[in-house]
């Protein structure tokens, strides 16, 4: 009576072929995703670039400014910068000149983009690690210590701190991180980058901390909720009807669970965390990129304006494409050619 | 001295200032290689007994009396004594194996888990012994089943997987609560063979907790009746159930088909639907799905079917048969890939889409399976009548009300019903809501999916009730899908039965039922769990069971 063909497994050729055909699809959907992200960096460089010409203002007047309009002198510097060629060719020289890090060069440095960008990217990248890390450590302990004493004074406390802080723009947690940790008590910098790799982290505790706040809520929040939701599957129930203790239930059981949509919205977020560095860096005076792209945009220099927009847009891509590629990894279930059943 | 000895045990709780009381003064003993059921609805409390021997206790809630396992006072007991009683003592099967475990980790380590975290314990040994048990409970291949994941694994198998899980510790007492209600029949009878073995073999006790009276009475030695927290009946199992005393277990006993025997409950009879037009007839019927990266799934092979107005039908098959296809093609949820279909006398094809779309409603309306997903929360049932009867018709004001009330008074629901929000209404009265919206629009056929597994056996009685209430007197032809055969002979008159998306069998449903032609058919009714004490009765003969 026993239905023993219920429960077996398949042969071990076909068996075979499913690993071997496995195997197979993961690589498809690497592939994929890997041409998803090509080509939206393909599309954003074409928006980019173009995008040039929808803003009002021609940069020979720029690069001109206080000199008489001498046509012969439009002439020469429009062919030096190559801006009398049809914009299709432009197009081209600029994305295979990118592909070889040539950016051009800046109209108001009148150096080498690429040599303006690597200057100031140390700032910016030290700021975004450091107030990534910050999210991540300060997020998720807000978000585990509110799921964990979930209805007590201790996760409302958190979640009102969260939704105090989520409120607050960067600008004004800067002046007010300014105003406690450097006036009053004079424990941090308020200004500049510092010189050297140990001072230059010093000087940048404040501005990441600033540029986290408002992040570690919403990471905060997102942990919190993935983590109650996954509190009441039965699975968890099951683990602690087996004795198994309660430091292992929340690790293992429910915070491993809820990676994925602690992930996806992760991903999301560093585009925020971007655009708020331009602020940050100019509360704190810092030269970073953010500073560079708003003074850029204000002087017109669009060669530097593309440039960092790229690397910006690029960065946020491949982040959103590794978390993707992650999926996996962290849900089984989402593996390639196997449904959720 | 018991393995287990419950003694006058209560369990309140606390919700917004009041005082519910869950539990009262249950007392319940289990010795060593004793199997003790304990049966009753939903909202009995038998779930919560359960836990509680585990302490597993809902928040919030205060207790009194006494859980003694094995010389260890559960209620109030230490997290380091619980935790020792949970890895050591006692453990659990639980319902739904597929959301028992946690899907992103493999099976082999759900299974070391517990006893990995004990303090000595060796992973090696450990993995050799979760192999070993993987094996005997009949999973091929167990060395690779470690490394798989839940979701590669259909649920008969992951329900073995949680037993392994559970003897990992050789407990002394192994407490099942609903551990076969979400498999299919045939897996039912097989994991319930594989329980019974267990226990036996290790001379465990076992509390074997189901709403299915005919499992409790396949299993257990004594059998416990709960109804809202109280203890009805308790005692040896035959006993109870050839003669019971309380009005409750022989009201439940009523309801249940299959525990029903003499010439009083033959196949259910109708007025003769001999020479009726026909209001559905499906020919030759082919659906393939094609899921990505996956083989193709042929849900429906070569299915004709057809029922005269006012009949019958059943469709019944284990879960992946491709019964619910059948009855999405027939509401026209889904449109068959080859084959024909006509409902209610001609085909529709003329008119916009919208009017397609009204006219095959009118025609053909489907009732789902679980009346707490199908209702929109936020929605009453007047609302919901009226939403409908827009749609078709154009009634005023007081067409409208009247209308509805009439609706609701053929479903058997009352005024005070209907402005009441989905969520204050029982799972049977919900019911009858997707009931009385199904029959809004006078269908000449209603498809039932599964319309009554999910309610208790009292409120699945009265359900079936209400359907052959509108059969007879709407004259509404029935479509009624199931993976029960204990019930389809309540309701209908002519049975097919499917396997991989064919009819393996067909007939009036008494004949398919008493003799089963089909080798499926035979193990699905060798499947439908009997007393223990008739299982040394020959197999269903017409003449003595007629229980169908």
């Amino acid at each position: 009576m026993a239905q023993s063909n219920l429960a077996t497994a398949l042969p071990p050729a076909r068996a075979r072929a499913d690993k071997e055909s496995t195997l197979l699809a993961n690589l498809k959907m690497i592939a994929m995703k890997l041409f998803g992200f090509v080509f939206t960096v393909f599309i954003s460089s074409v928006i980019v670039f173009f995008s040039r010409w929808l803003v009002p203002g021609d940069p020979i007047n720029f690069l001109l400014r206080g000199r008489s309009p001498n046509p012969e002198a439009i002439a020469e510097v429009t062919a030096i910068y190559g801006l009398d060629k049809p914009p299709l060719e432009q197009y081209w020289h600029w994305i295979t000149g990118v592909l070889q890090g040539d950016f051009g060069r800046s109209l108001q440095y009148r150096q080498d983009v690429t040599d303006v960008i690597l200057d100031r990217l140390p700032v910016t990248l030290g700021l975004v690690v450091m107030a990534g890390l910050m999210i991540a450590v300060l997020g998720l302990a807000a978000g585990i210590a509110a799921a964990l004493f979930r209805g007590s004074w201790i996760d409302r406390g958190i979640i009102a701190g969260m939704s105090a802080l989520a409120a607050i723009p960067s600008f004004v947690g800067a002046i007010v991180l300014i105003a406690i940790f450097s006036i009053q008590l004079g424990m941090f910098p308020s200004f500049g980058s510092g010189e050297g790799f140990g001072d230059m982290i010093y000087h940048l505790v404040l501005p990441s901390l600033a540029l986290a706040l408002s992040f570690i809520a919403v990471v905060g929040r997102v942990t919190r909720s993935a983590m109650m939701e996954e509190f009441s599957r039965e699975h968890v129930e099951v683990a602690r009807s087996r004795g198994i203790t309660e430091v292992a239930v929340v690790f293992r059981h429910v915070l491993r669970n809820s990676l994925g949509p602690i992930m996806t919205v992760s991903g999301l977020l560093v585009a925020g965390l971007l655009v708020s560095s331009a602020i940050v860096e100019q509360a704190f005076g810092l030269a970073g990129l953010g500073s560079l792209l708003v003074s850029s945009v204000d002087r017109l220099d669009f060669p530097v304006v593309q440039a960092i927009v790229l690397i910006v847009v690029t960065a946020f891509v491949a982040i959103n494409t590794l978390v993707d590629l992650l999926g996996p990894v962290v849900d089984p279930r989402l593996k390639a050619g196997k449904g959720a059943r | 001295m018991s393995l287990l000895e419950i003694q006058n045990l209560g369990i309140d709780i606390r919700v917004n200032g009041l005082t519910n009381r869950l539990l009262h003064e249950v007392s319940l003993q289990i010795n060593s290689g004793e199997s003790v059921a304990l049966v009753g609805e939903s909202g009995s409390g038998k779930s919560l007994t359960a836990r509680a021997v585990l302490g597993l206790l809902p928040a919030h809630a205060t207790t009194h009396g006494s859980i003694n396992l094995d010389g260890t006072e559960i209620l109030g007991a230490s997290k380091a004594a619980l935790r020792q009683v949970r890895r050591t003592t006692a453990a659990m099967v639980f319902q739904d194996p597929r959301s028992s475990i946690n899907p992103v980790r493999t099976l082999g380590a759900h299974l070391i888990e517990p006893m990995l975290q004990v303090p000595g314990s060796n992973r090696a040994e450990l993995e050799a012994r979760a192999v070993g048990l993987l094996g005997s409970m009949g999973l091929s291949n167990p060395e690779a089943r470690m490394k798989q994941y839940p979701h590669e694994l259909s649920g008969g198998m992951l329900q073995r997987v949680m037993i392994a899980g559970a003897l990992m510790n050789d407990p002394q007492l192994l407490i099942c609560d609903e551990s076969t209600t979400a498999l299919d029949v045939t897996t039912q009878a097989a994991v319930m063979e594989l329980l019974s073995t267990a226990v036996r073999e290790r001379d465990m006790g076992m509390l074997f907790i189901t709403h299915d009276l005919a499992l409790a009475a396949s299993i257990a030695d004594r059998t416990y009746v709960l109804r809202r927290g109280e203890v009805q009946e308790a005692g040896d199992t035959r006993q109870i159930f050839t003669a019971p005393t309380a009005d409750y277990t022989k009201k439940l006993i009523a309801s249940t088909p299959s525990m029903r025997s003499g010439p009083a409950a033959g196949v259910h009879t109708l007025p003769s639907t001999e020479g009726a037009e026909l209001v559905l007839k499906v020919e030759n019927a082919f659906k393939t799905y094609h899921p990505s990266g996956q083989p193709a799934v042929k849900a429906v092979q070569d299915v004709s079917i057809s029922i005269p107005a006012g009949g019958g039908l059943a469709i019944v098959g284990e879960s992946g048969s491709g019964k619910s296809t059948l009855g999405r093609i027939v509401a026209g949820l889904e449109e068959q890939d080859e084959g024909t279909m006509t409902v209610a006398g001609g085909q529709i094809e003329t008119g916009s889409a919208k009017e397609r779309r009204l006219a095959r409603a009118s025609r053909v309306q489907m009732v789902f399976q679980d009346p707490y997903q199908s209702l929109d929360s936020r929605i009453t049932p007047a609302k919901a009548l009226e939403r409908v009867l827009k749609l078709h018709y154009k009634l005023d004001a007081k067409a409208m009300k009247a209308r509805i009330s009439e609706l609701l008074a053929s479903v058997g629901l009352e005024e005070k019903h209907a402005n009441l929000l989905p969520r204050k209404l029982s799972g049977g009265q919900r019911q009858r809501v997707a009931i009385a919206k199904a029959m809004a629009l006078n269908p000449r056929l209603l498809v039932l999916d599964e319309a009554t597994s999910a309610l208790d056996v009292s409120v699945q009685a009265k359900v079936l009730e209400l359907v052959n209430k509108l059969r007879r007197e709407n004259g509404v032809a029935v479509l009624f899908i199931s993976h029960d055969l204990g019930i389809v002979g309540e309701i209908c008159d002519e049975l097919v039965v499917v396997q991989h998306g064919r009819i393996v069998e067909s007939g009036p449903t008494g004949q398919v039922l008493n003799h089963p032609a089909h080798e499926y058919t035979k193990s699905l009714l060798a499947s439908v769990p009997r007393p223990r004490w008739a299982k040394d009765e020959p197999v269903r003969e017409p003449a003595d069971n007629n229980s169908y």
